[in-house]
């Protein structure tokens, strides 16, 4: 039986903003499911928060809205669009959570909408964790033994019956949100409270520990007539106790033997039939007893998941696809597996290669939070990679995070090697983002397998391997790079050594390991990801690379080929924008006739799905891996300005090892990154930017800092995302700046510009064909300059610049982007204080506002610059004139993960700290702005108490917020200062006291509920003041806040907006679009 | 091998094997490093592409003549434990892998793989780029092999390949079969699989089993049902059979080519219709054989955990574990009767045709009355299962005991049990309600 006629428009539910735990998989799983539904002819409309997707580009549904995940703005699409059915299951926790909440508050049977691919029932069987354990119990199949806590009495009383160590796990929290082990009572009252807060049902599971049990997580399929499948198994190299999103995870299951697996086989088909998951991809965890094989449940998601992406892209089966197929009424054996497309998808791929997935973290942004790996989902990103053994794989992933490694250590760097006694001892036990680089240090200390076995808990057939891959680098380091020989050669590859590594231990350089390397002939084999292990003929084009000696499966050339460099793992400062940006490119080079080949290691996105490009390379995007593609592939261009700075930074080794680079040159590039050459430009062209100084000495820095002045912004050269910049106020706080730059980046010198206090911050971004220039939007920032600009809200059209001088803006993009002779996308970073624009910088490459300015314009900005790249001209394109008007406002504003880090300053600055944003278009700018708000925040606050405490320098315009804020029924209290300054306006307040002078009234107040937003603008850069008690305060207890006087004039405005007039559903196909 | 090579690979846990050859009768030559026994092996060439069990595989007596190539690469993982094992000694001639492990972790392992192979002297060699291999293979057909540890001269080993024998036609099952009856019960169901299989049921059936090269997981989960097993030779007379006065009659599976084991088919020919029978694998083919039909030699075979067959009497979907060269051509067991095949007179040689009308279709068999096709497989179309409507019997090509594999048929040895009873309803049963039939989970203790 094909598919169900009798509905034909299907609303989707996207995940909203990348949050910790709620990535862009689900960017992957909602465009994979958007196509498909629309292939075959239904109607989509979809909703979604985040505009850096895939998914919400207008040509994906039918209609697009780019609106709060929220019951009440999904039930005014329902309204509007009158959909038949509801497909809640592709949209992660939040998709699913919305769809219960409309589901259980009668919206869908009153609009009629059914809900398809799983019905409410099930969803609350696979969630609610006494309702699953009743199921289990049914199937006889074992649960962690457990009781459920509604207050810290019940949780006790249950400890005393399980006894110590036990794992607490709040109900309905995202990514596992709030749950950790306890170890003693101290603990038990921490995890507990916390969590009893966190839970919407405030109801915490107390379990028994499982810790250090081996993790198995089983991608499960199922459809209507009751077939299943198991598409992918998956080992966690981490036992128990971390967090299955922070582990390193291994596909297949490594270790199981054939009885134990299919018993977890059967187990989890079993629990799709007991839940009721009618059709669709689920994920069961289990856990298993290492020394008696008892195998436990631990949890099972009714819906495509973060591993669900992984297994898809482990195993070239599109989970996604297919469960949206199967929810409009096709069964399993009528889809046809698209990698073969000759045998049905009713099957379970069968892989010849080994898979290894590594999350990638970004504690260095968050100091003072505590790094230990727990229950509690802390990754920001993720890499995977394909190797024929686990040795070549893990040796590929752990050179493919970004992280400056270059493999399993034996590369240089890292803290390893020189770490010693107690402190090193906790580095290898103590699950943490590095612990696998201190085990192999520990390996190389002459540790023992089973002693580092006892002391992590990781299985010792993942430890063996490594001791193999380290006793290799040991045996090799010391010899000459000419001493290899063709053998030792391939047998330090197969182990997983890369170039780097080899040049590191032989004491020579990447390049000459190369060179030596293919004289030898010892040059990699690409094998294709097929699904079925080599027994079907493959049509798709998805390869990896391997040491294997025999036989490489890329096809020969037949036409021009373009090769599309990805982004690599998400991470702060680096997300799905770039992922965006480089499927665009992708799509425009293959209408321009190139063979497209994408390069890139991060399975969560659509780039990395098989079918986005021609061909697929899941590679890292290092020197040697892409330079051995370009060997097989000899691209006719490769574009490296899309993906951020990962594969920018490849720019100029690829062009001097004589690959073609598209687009703008890497000579361009280092134009304008570098300062001294970037400032002639601009002194050149007389445009004005902050007085600067850079400096490699603490002396220097001093003589710089008299010579331009205090505040300055200080950073190291080449950075990404902030990262390690500052704002320093005096001597004292740059010396400390100074002593810790220097771990950054050694080789770079530091730079000092003068910094513009309380100046409006602006990004343009612009496309240039080296003739002519297209502004594409110009986007003005609501936090105040020094706030980085990947965190600070920003609005286009700009709120408040007057028309002059948004022309003046356009006119220096417009010289800068010729003078630079950049040949594709530009990002000029302004400011602007007292009506003079200053430029802060430009950077020759797509920035991360291109899918917010593309999705506000309707122009795309990356389809435009591939264009560029191959050729076309900006003058043949029939673009809009860039200084139209519009008569509608598009904000995006920042999502925050300080939630998933205690401890760490929650206070924004040039350091960039987000995962994620979230778009809001309106007819004015406080509409959209209080959009973005409760697409974060999902439940605005309507009524109790509003705090302010603001610097002195914010004291004379805080008082016409406060008086806004009184009018919307909100009463006041403040601090001293602050209640002196409104009162004196003739605004009424409490005055309370400040925390270091004693007073936790506040602290109190906000953990009580009592207030509901805080407005407290920060003075300089301590964690120990008042401000970051509360504010962590306020980040702990989910309490609105801001931190500048601009935000908070937004948000006011935005709530009084809505209590006028209210806000409506606005469709992306009704703005405005580019018809190229 | 260099010394520098050696030095690299001294502290591993890999130690440099000597070097090894593959060479196949077409002439492609695949080189890698002894990882077990030497010796110099000839046999068929296939491949396995299940992901674990390779135990299993390497112990199925229905791999008797064969080079196995696994297309997992790293095989050996979780070691050996020797009551997984489906049969007493090896009989495959020899094993490919990509990468051998020699430290294995499992909580039930005895010992590794390597030293499992060394024990039972099976030639096999590691480091090969099996998905080369199996590309050959896939696309130039199965065919003969050496594998040799001794001779390492591609000329040689290509000449001594293409003077070896062929298994077309070679009766291999007696070489794998037993001589003397034995009784297989309770007692001798694997002690170290209690923690996941629950107690079998009490022994109600007496059931003859025909051992062709039987794996010991077809025989466990008859146990399991309630069958008290007397495992016969490959030849024994129908008569002694019938003069055991059994309840059923089970036909085993077996290596090699069916139309080689007539000493098997003409008996089973005189057992159809006097007593219930059930065939796995060769024994389904030996019933096809008994009914006249014809067998034909896949290009390559089915071997794996993953062949989806659909069952077009529930119109259900399992996942199979499939070992076979050999199929049954169903259009040779008679012509199609209209009535009972939604109108059809005509034959599809691909019977997928089936799966899309919804239809199991019947043919009259001029020996057994009506033949109903009850099992397709998805991925090429070739007959899978059948169940004779007039006599009760029924077969299957696949492994319902799987072992490696996935256990959605395991309904089908529970559909024996039923057959017994005399039951007409005897094949319909409902996957997910047999689903965790045997399994047993939860009851163990924390060590």
């Amino acid at each position: 039986m094909p598919k169900r006629t009798d509905i034909k428009s299907i609303l989707v539910i996207g995940s909203g903003p990348i949050v910790i735990g709620q990535a862009c998989e689900f960017d992957y799983s909602g465009a994979q499911a958007c196509k498909v539904l629309k292939a075959d002819g239904y109607r989509v409309i979809l909703v979604n928060s985040n505009p850096a997707t895939i998914m919400t580009d207008p040509g994906l549904a039918d209609r697009t809205y780019v609106e709060p995940i929220t019951p009440e703005f999904v039930e005014k699409v329902i309204e509007k669009e009158r959909p038949d059915a509801l497909l809640p299951t592709l949209g992660g926790q939040t998709g699913l959570n919305t769809a219960v909440a409309l589901a259980k508050s009668g919206v869908l049977d009153k609009y009629g909408v059914e809900m398809v691919g799983c019905d409410l029932p099930a969803i609350e069987r696979g969630e609610d964790r006494k309702l699953f354990n009743e199921c289990m119990e049914e199937l006889g199949i074992e649960v962690a033994r457990s009781g459920y806590a509604y207050s810290m009495e019940d949780a006790e009383s249950i400890v005393a019956e399980l006894g110590f160590p036990v794992v607490c796990r709040p109900s309905f929290t995202l990514g596992g949100a709030g749950g950790g082990i306890a170890h003693d009572m101290d603990e038990l009252h921490l995890i507990v409270s916390q969590g009893l807060e966190l839970s919407p049902a405030g109801e915490v599971l107390v379990e028994e520990s499982i810790e250090g049990w081996k993790e198995y997580e089983m991608e499960v399929m199922r459809d209507r007539v009751g077939n299943g499948i198991i598409v992918c198994s998956i080992e966690n190299f981490d036992a128990m106790g971390v967090h299955t999103g922070d582990s390193i995870t291994v596909a297949p299951a490594q270790t199981l033997s054939d009885v134990e697996y299919q018993r977890m086989r059967t187990a989890s088909l079993a629990i799709l039939e007991k839940i009721g998951v009618e059709t669709g991809g689920s994920n069961v965890q289990f856990a298993v007893n290492p020394k008696t094989g008892r195998m436990i449940v631990i949890e099972m998601n009714p819906r495509v998941s973060r591993s669900s992406a992984l297994a898809s892209k482990a195993t070239g089966f599109p989970i996604a696809k297919a469960a949206a197929k199967l929810a409009v009424g096709y069964t399993l054996d009528e889809i046809v597996n698209d990698i073969t497309k000759a045998t049905p998808a009713c099957f379970e791929p069968s892989i010849d290669y080994c898979v290894v997935k590594v999350p990638r973290f970004a504690f260095e942004k968050f100091q003072g939070t505590d790094d230990t790996l727990t229950t509690r989902m802390k990754a920001v990103g993720e890499i995977m990679s394909i190797g024929r053994t686990f040795e070549e794989s893990l040796g590929k992933a752990l050179r493919s995070l970004e992280n400056g490694r270059a493999g399993l250590g034996a590369d240089g760097k890292g803290a390893e090697s020189a770490m010693q006694g107690a402190e090193f001892d906790d580095m290898v036990c103590r699950p943490t983002a590095n612990r696998i680089f201190f085990i192999a240090e520990a390996m190389r200390r002459g540790m023992s397998v089973e002693e580092l076995h006892e002391k992590t808990g990781i299985d010792p057939w993942f430890l063996a391997r490594m001791a193999d891959m380290v006793a290799v680098e040991q045996a090799l380091s010391g010899h000459k790079l000419e001493e290899l020989d063709e053998d030792d050669m391939r047998c330090a590859k197969r182990f997983g050594l890369s170039d780097v590594q080899i040049a590191h231990l032989t004491g020579s350089d990447e390049l000459s390991v190369r060179a030596h390397r293919k004289a030898l002939g010892v040059v990699p084999a690409f094998k294709t990801v097929d699904t079925c292990a080599a027994e079907t003929p493959s049509k798709t084009a998805y390869h990896y690379k391997t040491y294997d000696t025999c036989e490489s499966e890329v096809a020969p050339k037949t036409k021009k080929r373009a090769m599309i460099l990805g982004a690599g793992p998400n991470r702060i400062g680096q997300g799905i924008e770039f992922d965006y940006c480089c499927v665009h490119a992708s799509y425009a080079l293959a209408d321009a006739g190139f063979e497209t080949i994408m390069v890139n290691c991060n399975p969560e996105t659509v780039s990395t799905d098989y079918d986005t490009s021609d061909k697929l390379y899941f590679e890292p995007l290092t020197f040697e891996d892409v330079m051995d593609i370009v060997d097989v592939e000899d691209p006719d261009g490769v574009v490296v300005t899309l993906g951020g700075q990962t594969p920018l930074k490849l720019a100029r080794a690829l062009q001097e090892a004589g690959v073609p680079i598209m687009g703008t040159s890497p000579e361009a590039i280092d134009l304008a990154e570098d300062r001294d050459r970037f400032s002639q430009v601009l002194d050149e062209l007389k445009i004005i930017y902050p007085a600067a100084g850079e400096a490699s000495t603490l002396e220097e820095a001093h003589r710089v800092a008299e010579h331009i002045s205090f505040p300055l912004l200080v950073r190291p050269s080449y950075v990404l995302g902030g990262r390690g910049m500052a704002i320093v106020y005096d001597n004292d706080q740059l010396d400390k700046y100074m002593a810790e730059a220097a771990k950054i980046s050694p080789d770079h010198p530091v730079y000092l510009d003068r910094f513009l206090e309380a100046a409006i911050e602006v990004d343009v971004d612009a496309l240039c064909d080296g003739k002519d220039v297209f502004v594409g939007g110009i986007l003005e920032h609501i936090e105040m300059a020094g706030i980085h600009s990947g965190d600070s809200a920003c609005c286009t059209p700009p709120f408040s610049l007057s028309l002059s001088l948004q022309g003046q803006l356009r006119d220096i993009a417009r010289r800068l982007a010729l003078r630079l002779g950049v040949v594709g996308l530009l990002n000029i970073q302004f400011a602007i204080k007292d009506q003079v624009i200053y430029v802060i910088e430009a950077n020759p490459r797509a920035s991360r506002t291109v899918p917010f300015v593309s999705k506000s314009t309707g122009v795309p900005l990356a389809k435009i610059a591939a264009r560029i790249m191959a050729g076309e001209k900006l003058a043949d394109l029939n673009l809009p004139a860039d200084d139209r008007e519009f008569d509608y406002f598009c904000v995006k504003e920042a999502v925050m993960p300080f939630g998933r880090f205690p401890g760490s300053d929650v206070v924004l600055g040039p350091e960039m700290k987000s995962t994620g944003e979230v778009m809001g278009i309106a007819g004015n700018f406080p509409a959209a702005f209080t959009k973005t708000q409760l697409a974060i925040d999902y439940e605005p606050p309507r009524g109790g108490e509003v705090f302010i405490s603001v610097n002195d320098g914010d004291k004379r315009n805080i008082t016409a917020i406060a008086r806004s804020v009184a009018r919307l029924g909100f009463s006041l209290v403040a601090t001293t200062g602050t209640a002196r300054a409104l009162r004196a306006s003739g605004i009424e307040c409490e005055e309370v006291g400040k925390i270091h002078a004693g007073s936790h009234t506040i602290l109190d107040r906000i953990a009580s509920g009592e207030i509901v937003l805080m407005i407290n603008t920060p003075f300089g850069s301590s964690t120990n003041t008042d401000g970051y008690e509360m504010r962590a305060a306020c980040v702990r207890h989910g309490v609105s806040y801001c931190t500048t006087l601009a935000g908070a004039q937004a948000l006011i405005a935005g709530m009084e907006a809505v209590r006028e007039t209210g806000l409506d559903v606005i469709a992306l196909q009704d703005l405005p679009q580019w018809e190229g | 091998m260099s010394e520098i090579t050696k030095k690299l690979l001294e502290n591993t846990s890999k130690p440099l094997g000597a070097p090894a050859l593959l060479v196949l009768e077409d002439g492609a030559v695949f080189s890698g490093t002894s990882c077990a026994a030497q010796g110099e092996v000839f046999g068929e060439i296939c491949f396995n592409t299940s992901l674990e069990g390779y135990l299993e595989v390497i112990t199925d007596p229905s791999y008797a003549g064969q080079i196995i190539t696994m297309t997992y690469p790293q095989i050996g993982n979780y070691g050996v434990n020797r009551e997984d094992c489906q049969s007493e000694k090896p009989a495959l001639r020899g094993l490919v892998v990509r990468d051998m492990c020699q430290v294995p972790s499992n909580w039930r392992s005895e010992l590794t793989l390597p030293d499992f192979l060394r024990e039972n002297n099976v030639v096999a060699i590691e480091g090969v780029d099996t998905r080369a291999l199996v590309r050959h293979v896939r696309d130039n057909g199965a065919q003969r092999a050496v594998l040799s540890t001794l001779d390492t001269d591609a000329e040689s080993l290509l000449a001594k390949v293409r003077a070896s024998e062929s298994i077309v036609g070679v009766n291999l099952a007696e070489t794998v079969s037993r001589s003397e009856k034995a009784t297989f019960g309770i007692d001798d169901l694997p002690k170290t699989q209690a923690f996941a299989l629950t107690a079998p049921a009490p022994a109600k059936y007496k059931v003859v089993a025909y051992d062709c090269g039987a794996k010991l997981s077809i025989f466990q989960n008859l146990v399991r049902v309630g069958c008290e097993l007397t495992a016969v030779p490959w030849d024994t007379p129908a008569e002694d059979v019938l003069a055991m006065n059994p309840d059923g009659v089970f036909l085993s599976n077996g290596p090699g080519d069916p139309d080689a084991v007539s000493g098997t088919y003409t008996q089973v020919e005189k057992l159809l219709g006097k007593v219930p029978v059930f065939g796995i694998c060769l024994g389904h083919q030996m019933m096809s054989k008994a009914a006249g039909a014809q067998i034909e030699k896949l290009k390559f075979g089915h071997r794996g955990g993953n062949h989806p067959v659909m069952n077009l009497r529930t119109h259900r979907v399992e996942i199979t574990a499939q070992n076979h060269g050999f199929g049954l051509l169903f259009p040779t067991l008679g012509e199609l009767i209209p009535e009972e095949s939604a109108g059809e007179t005509e034959h599809r040689d691909d019977l997928r045709f089936w799966v899309e009308k919804c239809v199991a279709p019947v043919v009259r068999n001029e020996k057994f009355g009506r033949i109903q096709l009850t099992h397709v497989n998805l991925n090429d179309g070739t007959a899978e299962g059948i169940a004779f409507l007039d006599i009760p019997a029924f077969s299957v090509q696949y492994h319902p005991e799987a072992s490696p594999g996935p256990t959605d048929a395991h309904y089908l040895f529970t559909a024996f049990s039923r057959l017994m009873d005399g039951r007409e309803d005897y094949l319909d049963i409902d996957i997910a309600a047999d689903r965790l039939a045997g399994w047993k989970f939860g009851g163990e203790v924390n060590a």
